[in-house]
């Protein structure tokens, strides 16, 4: 009778507990994507001040897949953008934590100062800060080219160049968050592998390669996964510096969205090409989600 | 800005006059006026001229200052909801169409009967009025707005490089393709086209009326059938494309207001089409190295056809959803803002005027000699795209047409496509349209 009892009021102390934040999630993030699905099977015209909604099926999925070639372009671009920012991302943190691993005191201090700074500036100012550096005209790069002798480069301009650029502006901005997280994991390591090891490895590069490398992997895997994700909601940046052309080179899925959306007011397609970018990036999140799992259950059974 | 003369004389002057014209205008209520406005380079002039009407009337202002990005969705924000947050609400060209559309506003004589645009207000191809049967801007449809910001389209060009080598402003684009390569050389763009992507549209449209060409083919009776693809769309693109590449910059494909703007600020550029609006940084010395050296010419058109420049000015309209003293209030303050007293002191203050018999105010006085030219133009202002679906159309054509600038297709291909996805669009939105033919 007592363990039913206990039982009874262990679940509704749970339920209880948990309710606020299921509370939470359910208006925050449940019924706005259930929201945004409705929206995407429906049409809104606006006639003598009323909105009239109606209901087209699959319509707006039809027209994103048959009739979006900028959209597509964007899917496109991001990923080119997220692959290649997220790797030099990746190397460049990556080399940043070790240099500042084996550092101490003021150098140290002042060394992390340098590489954390890009991160503190809000993304449209960066965008407006490299779009005058990267200026054909009169941007500080050029001029520092033309002083050494080399030809000027239209950087935002040339549709060839354009979105390596962009993507150039991306890994000076986010790197230093990669820095931020594998330093942290490269600190948290336990040193006595290390002190072990002493005796098997003979170089830096062994030590990297057999013990660093794989006790640092989960924390390379979240960080990779986190600047993935994010890396497909770059926005501000972009349309600072090149407003997602010349033509399509630098359009962005982001972009097709406000454009649609916003711009176009046309709610029902700018629904369907969100829900399609929310579906894309969770299955992203599993497939993070599952590598993490993967290598837990590896190393559980090793 | 331009520079602000305040000149103790004709500020008291005006005020007299500023006096009697709200006299007439009608009996003042003290009411605040909930205004919702575009940081947009003309600000601090109509802010000069909130000031003043402050001075004058009961009423107050309260200004809503958004950046340019945001204001269609706090104006849809507000006409959307049940009680308005704005009782005036200044509206792109761009834009304009959909709110006339969409049922929002208050025709301006249902809340003064008999009301009409003033005489010698400029109406920038009919925009003050819409008619929801033709689904089309018409001077005999509802009065839905007036005019605040008369920024319109104009040639700038040098004028002090024209007088050395002996040219003057052209009158066709074969007089300012000639004058493009004469001015051509290592320092200097002879001619410098704005062809972002987001830029490229209002550009291009007084090279296509004024070869003759068109977007629709009768919009001002509701035809809205795509007629971009033909030969005068082809030979509009071309020359319009052959000024921005032989002696522009190496992408001009890129270039928006901003970077027009700066090359002619900074003696790179001799000429270019832009907004008058940007007459007064580009004569400000604190802003520009060639102040008092740019002059303004009508924009060229096609020997034996007829001048035009692109309208992108701005109207203030009032809400359905505020209370009718605030509409009250609010017309007060426009019919007050488009007298020609107002106006004087609007252009003293570095605004762009919306009437066309300010000339001869400032005759004589080298700060305002834009005004013919912003006159000139003005009066051959023209939507390019006066419908509700403007915005969407807007931007598949400009990605077609950016993309023949930036090499990506020819002109040829470029018209065809851009005028196959405006007629899609159309169709998809219930007109009835002829399908565009294939160049």
């Amino acid at each position: 009778m007592q363990t039913t009892s206990t039982g009874r009021r262990n679940a509704v102390w749970r339920i209880g507990s948990l309710l606020p934040a299921a509370l939470l999630l359910v208006v925050l993030s449940i019924y706005p994507v259930f929201n945004l699905i409705g929206l995407s099977l429906s049409e809104v015209h606006w006639a003598d001040g009323q909105s009239a909604s109606t209901f087209v099926g699959l319509d707006n999925y039809r027209t994103v897949f048959a009739d979006q070639p900028v959209y597509w372009a964007g899917v496109r671009n991001t990923i080119v953008f997220a692959v290649l920012a997220v790797t030099f991302q990746m190397l460049l943190g990556f080399c940043m934590a070790l240099s500042v691993q084996n550092l101490k005191g003021v150098p140290r201090a002042i060394l992390t100062a340098i590489f954390l700074l890009p991160i503190v500036i809000p993304p449209i100012v960066i965008g407006a800060m490299w779009r005058l550096l990267l200026g054909r005209d009169f941007g500080m790069v050029n001029a520092l080219l033309q002083a050494v002798g080399l030809p000027a480069v239209d950087f935002l301009g040339n549709p060839n160049i354009a979105l390596f650029s962009v993507i150039g502006v991306d890994v000076w901005h986010w790197t230093p968050f990669v820095f931020l997280l594998l330093l942290t994991g490269l600190e948290s390591l336990d040193q006595e592998v290390f002190d072990a090891a002493r005796f098997d490895v003979t170089s830096g590069w062994q030590r990297l390669r057999y013990i660093t490398l794989p006790l640092m992997l989960p924390t390379i895997i979240i960080t990779l996964g986190l600047r993935l994700i994010l890396s497909f909601k770059v926005f501000d940046e972009i349309y600072l510096l090149t407003g997602g052309g010349p033509g399509t080179s630098t359009e962005v899925i982001n972009f097709s969205i406000y454009r649609t959306f916003f711009a176009q007011d046309n709610t029902g397609l700018g629904a369907a090409m969100s829900v399609l970018t929310l579906g894309a990036v969770a299955v992203l999140i599993v497939v993070v989600n599952g590598l993490v799992r993967l290598r837990r259950r590896r190393e559980a059974k090793a | 800005m331009l520079g602000f003369h305040h000149r103790k004389g004709r500020w008291t002057r005006r005020l007299l006059a500023g006096a009697a014209a709200l006299a007439l205008a009608g009996p003042a209520s003290a009411e605040e006026i909930r205004l919702l406005i575009s940081q947009s380079p003309w600000l601090d002039a109509f802010i000069a001229m909130v000031d003043e009407y402050e001075d004058q009337s009961d009423n107050t202002i309260a200004l809503d200052v958004t950046p340019f990005g945001g204001m269609v969705e706090k104006t849809r924000n507000s006409l959307r909801a049940d009680s308005g947050s704005y009782d005036l609400l200044a509206l792109n060209s761009a834009a304009l169409a959909e709110f006339y559309a969409g049922g929002f506003l208050q025709p301006l004589d249902a809340i003064e009967p008999g009301l009409t645009v003033p005489e010698n207000v400029l109406t920038f191809g009919d925009s003050t009025h819409w008619s929801a049967e033709k689904k089309a801007f018409d001077p005999a449809g509802q009065l839905l707005g007036l005019p605040i910001n008369g920024n319109v389209q104009v040639l700038y060009y040098r004028k002090d490089l024209y007088e050395a080598k002996g040219l003057k402003a052209p009158e066709t684009w074969e007089e300012l393709e000639a004058n493009t390569k004469a001015l051509k050389d290592d320092k200097t763009y002879g001619f410098v086209t704005r062809g972002a992507k987001d830029s490229i549209l209002y550009n291009f449209t007084p090279y296509l009326f004024s070869n003759g060409g068109a977007f629709f083919k009768d919009p001002a009776n509701g035809d809205y059938s795509v007629v971009l693809n033909n030969a005068q769309g082809l030979e509009a693109l071309e020359t319009y494309m052959r000024l921005a590449k032989e002696s522009g910059v190496e992408n001009p494909g890129a270039v928006a207001q901003a970077e027009l703007i700066q090359l002619l600020a900074t003696g790179r550029a001799a000429q270019a089409i832009g907004v008058i609006a940007a007459y007064a940084s580009l004569n400000d010395p604190s802003n520009s190295i060639v102040a008092g050296k740019i002059g303004t010419a009508l924009i060229p058109a096609k020997a034996g056809e007829s001048h035009s420049s692109a309208a992108g000015h701005w109207m203030a309209s009032i809400p359905r959803n505020v209370p009718a003293e605030k509409q009250a209030a609010a017309l007060h303050f426009l019919k007050w803002f488009v007298t020609r007293d107002a106006q004087i002191d609007y252009v003293a203050a570095g605004g762009v005027p919306v009437r066309s018999d300010l000339a001869d105010a400032f005759e004589g006085d080298e700060t305002f000699d834009f005004l013919p030219a912003f006159s000139a133009n003005a009066a051959v202002s023209q939507m390019n795209m006066p419908l509700v679906e403007g915005i969407e159309l807007k931007d598949v054509i400009s990605l077609e047409l950016n993309r023949a600038l930036i090499g990506e297709i020819s002109a040829k291909d470029a018209l065809n496509s851009a005028a196959q996805k405006a007629n899609d669009v159309l169709v998809k939105a219930g007109y009835t349209v002829t399908p565009p033919g294939q160049l």
